[in-house]
C-alpha cells in the first residue's frame, strides 16, 4: 500500500507539475544535436536510429502524461542510453549526455530518499558498462581519470540536485495549500460566529415579537401573523443548517471524496491497506457529516486496536437507504467492551440523532470485525418543498 | 405577577424579549443583564426577580456556572436557562447547575410564556438525563468528579456530598463549577 500511495503521488507530482518538463525537452534535445555534431565526421549505420530514439522519445514523453509517469518508461529509457553508450563503442561516448537526461525526469519525480538511491546507482550502471563495453571489453580504459571521474559525478550530482530542487517546490506547494485552507476554514469560523452570534439572535427576537401577536388579533390579520411566524421558523432552522455546513468536516466535498481523503492520510502512514469503494448519493449536511464521522471513527478504531492488514470502506447506495461498511481483518473485538470505549459510544449517539442503524459484528468470513451503519435516505416527498 | 430579569449578549434578543414581556399580563419585564457578573449582581440585588431568563451561550464564560452562582445567593430566583442549541446533551450541566429549566430560543412568545408561568409555579422543565450523554460526561470527568455527580444526581444536596467526601461544602462548590467548565459544549458546532 505505502509503494501503491506514493507511486500514485509521484503521477500526481508530475501530471500536475509540467514545470520539470521543458528544461527535459531542452536537454534531451540539445544533447541529441551534441550527438550529430559528434558522430557526423565518421556515421555508422547503428547512428541513425540512436539519434532518431533522442528525437521520438523527447516527442512521447513530453506528450504522453502517462509515460512519463511510469517506472517502466523510466527504466527504459534509462537502459537504452546505457545501451547506446555500449554501443558506441567508448564511455566517452556521444551518447553519454542523452543517457543523462533519462535521469532527469525520475530525479524529479521520486522522494528525496528514492532519488538517492537512484543518484548513487547511476555512477555504478554507468561504471558498470564502461568496464563491459568498448573500448576494451573487459578492461576498463582509463586514459585520464579526470574524465572519467567527471562522467562519474555529473549523473550523481544532477539527479540529487533536481530532486533536492522539486522536493523543495513540492514541500513549498504542500505549505501553501495548508496555508489556504487555514485561511479559508478561518473564514467559515468568523461566517458561522457571525450568523450565529447577531443574524440568529435578531431572528429568534423577530419570531418572538411575531409570535406574541398570536391569540391576540382578529381573524381577519390572525392567518397573515400565523404565516409569519412559520416563515421566521423556517428562517431559523435554514440558518442551522448553513451553520452546520459551515462547520461540516467535509467543507463542501461529497462524502466518498471526505472519506477517500481521510483514509490515505490515517492509512499513509502505516502497513494497512485501506480502500474506500463505491460511491455516496447526495445528502443532508448535517447527515453527511454525522456519517463521515462515524465511518472515520470505525477506520481508527481499526487501525488502532485491530492489529489488521486491510481496512475496506464500503458504500452501497439502496433504493432509499446508504449502507457503509467498514471491515477490518484484525484481531476482533475483545470479549469485553474496555472501559471509557467512548468512540463506540459516540458513534451509536451520532447513529441515533441521524435515524441510522449501526451495527458492529464479528466479520464475516473471519477473522476482524465490521460497523455497517444504515443510512435511511429521505425520500422527495418528505423533503422540505 | 412574575418579575422576569433578562440576561443575554444580545441587545436585539433583549430589546425583544423587553417588548414581548412588556406586553404580557401576569409577567413583568424587571430589568436586563448582558451576562458581566460586576453589573448582575447589583441588577439582582435590585430588582429582585422571581425568575432569571439566563442565555446559555454568554461571551464572557458559561451559563451554567453562572446559573450555579445565582442559584447560590441567599434567596435565590427560579432560573430558566434559555439556549439556541437546547439539546438533550445539555441535560445534564443544567441539572448539575441546579436550574429551574431549559428552553429553546427557537419557542414561540405563547410557549415561552406557558414556560415561565410553569418553572414559576415549581415545575422543573429539563429534559431527562439519558443514559448516553451520561456516559460521555463521565468519559471527560475524573473519577472523584463522576462520584459527585452520580451523589448530585441522585437527589443528594450539596451539603450531604460534602459530609459523604468528607470535605468542606466550598470545597464541593469549587469541584462543581469546575465540572460544569469541564462539560462546556462548544456551540455551534455539526455535532452538538
Amino acid at each position: 500500500m505505502g509503494g501503491l500511495l506514493e507511486a500514485t503521488a509521484a503521477r500526481r507530482s508530475v501530471s500536475e507539475d509540467a514545470r520539470w518538463l521543458l528544461p527535459f525537452a531542452v536537454a534531451r534535445l540539445a544533447a541529441t544535436a551534441i550527438a550529430i555534431v559528434l558522430v557526423s565526421p565518421d556515421p555508422a549505420p547503428e547512428d541513425l536510429p540512436m539519434l532518431a530514439y533522442g528525437v521520438t522519445s523527447t516527442g512521447l514523453l513530453v506528450g504522453g502524461g502517462g509515460l512519463r509517469a511510469s517506472r517502466a518508461v523510466w527504466s527504459l529509457d534509462f537502459a537504452a542510453g546505457l545501451l547506446f553508450v555500449g554501443l558506441s563503442g567508448d564511455w566517452r561516448s556521444p551518447y553519454y549526455l542523452l543517457w543523462l537526461t533519462s535521469l532527469v525526469l525520475p530525479a524529479a519525480a521520486l522522494s528525496l530518499r528514492r532519488a538517492s538511491l537512484l543518484a548513487a546507482a547511476a555512477p555504478l550502471a554507468f561504471l558498470a558498462v564502461a568496464f563491459l563495453g568498448g573500448p576494451d571489453p573487459g578492461r576498463l580504459e582509463v586514459r585520464s581519470t579526470e574524465t572519467l571521474a567527471i562522467h562519474l559525478s555529473l549523473p550523481f550530482l544532477l539527479t540529487l540536485a533536481i530532486a533536492y530542487a522539486a522536493s523543495t517546490v513540492r514541500e513549498l506547494q504542500r505549505e501553501r495549500a495548508d496555508r489556504e485552507r487555514m485561511a479559508v476554514q478561518a473564514e467559515r469560523r468568523r461566517i458561522a460566529w457571525e450568523l450565529h452570534d447577531s443574524a440568529k439572535q435578531r431572528l429568534h427576537a423577530a419570531h418572538l415579537l411575531v409570535s406574541s401577536l398570536q391569540g391576540r388579533l382578529p381573524d381577519s390579520v390572525a392567518a397573515t401573523v400565523t404565516r409569519a411566524v412559520v416563515e421566521l421558523e423556517s428562517a431559523a432552522s435554514d440558518m442551522d443548517t448553513s451553520l452546520a455546513e459551515l462547520h461540516s468536516p467535509l467543507e463542501g466535498r461529497p462524502l466518498d471524496e471526505a472519506l477517500r481523503a481521510r483514509a490515505a492520510e490515517l492509512g499513509a502512514g502505516t502497513s494497512v491497506a485501506v480502500s474506500v469503494t463505491g460511491r455516496a448519493p447526495r445528502l443532508a449536511p448535517l447527515i453527511a457529516a454525522h456519517v463521515y464521522r462515524i465511518a472515520a471513527e470505525a477506520l481508527t478504531n481499526a487501525l488502532r486496536h485491530a492489529d489488521a492488514r486491510t481496512v475496506a470502506i464500503t458504500l452501497e447506495p439502496r433504493e432509499d437507504q446508504l449502507v457503509v461498511g467498514v471491515r477490518d481483518d484484525g484481531q476482533g473485538m475483545p470479549g469485553t467492551v474496555r472501559a471509557g470505549a467512548t468512540g463506540m459510544l459516540a458513534m451509536h449517539s451520532r447513529a441515533a440523532s441521524i435515524g441510522a442503524a449501526l451495527d458492529v459484528a464479528p466479520s464475516d468470513p473471519p477473522p476482524g470485525t465490521t460497523v455497517r451503519l444504515v443510512v435511511p435516505l429521505a425520500t422527495p416527498q418528505e423533503e422540505p418543498a | 405577577m412574575i418579575r422576569v430579569v433578562v440576561v443575554d449578549d444580545h441587545p436585539a434578543l433583549r430589546a425583544g424579549l423587553h417588548t414581548v414581556i412588556d406586553a404580557e399580563p401576569g409577567i413583568v419585564f424587571a430589568g436586563e443583564g448582558d451576562g458581566n457578573e460586576e453589573t448582575l449582581w447589583p441588577l439582582l440585588e435590585r430588582a429582585r426577580p422571581d425568575l432569571v431568563l439566563l442565555d446559555y451561550h454568554l461571551p464572557h464564560g458559561d451559563g451554567f456556572q453562572l446559573c450555579y452562582r445565582i442559584k447560590h445567593r441567599m434567596t435565590p430566583p427560579q432560573v430558566l436557562v434559555y439556549s439556541a442549541y437546547a439539546s438533550p446533551a445539555l441535560a445534564l450541566p443544567a441539572a448539575l447547575a441546579r436550574a429551574d429549566g431549559l428552553v429553546d430560543k427557537g419557542l414561540g412568545a405563547r410557549d415561552l410564556f406557558d414556560a415561565i408561568r410553569r418553572v414559576h409555579g415549581g415545575e422543573r422543565l429539563l429534559p431527562a438525563v439519558s443514559r448516553v450523554h451520561l456516559e460521555e460526561a463521565g468519559a471527560r470527568l475524573r473519577g472523584s468528579d463522576q462520584a459527585l455527580v452520580a451523589m448530585l444526581l441522585d437527589g443528594a444536596t450539596e451539603a450531604d456530598a460534602a459530609a459523604a467526601l468528607d470535605d468542606e461544602p466550598q470545597v464541593v462548590q469549587r469541584q462543581v463549577q469546575r465540572i460544569l467548565g469541564a462539560l462546556r459544549l462548544d456551540v455551534p458546532a455539526a455535532s452538538a
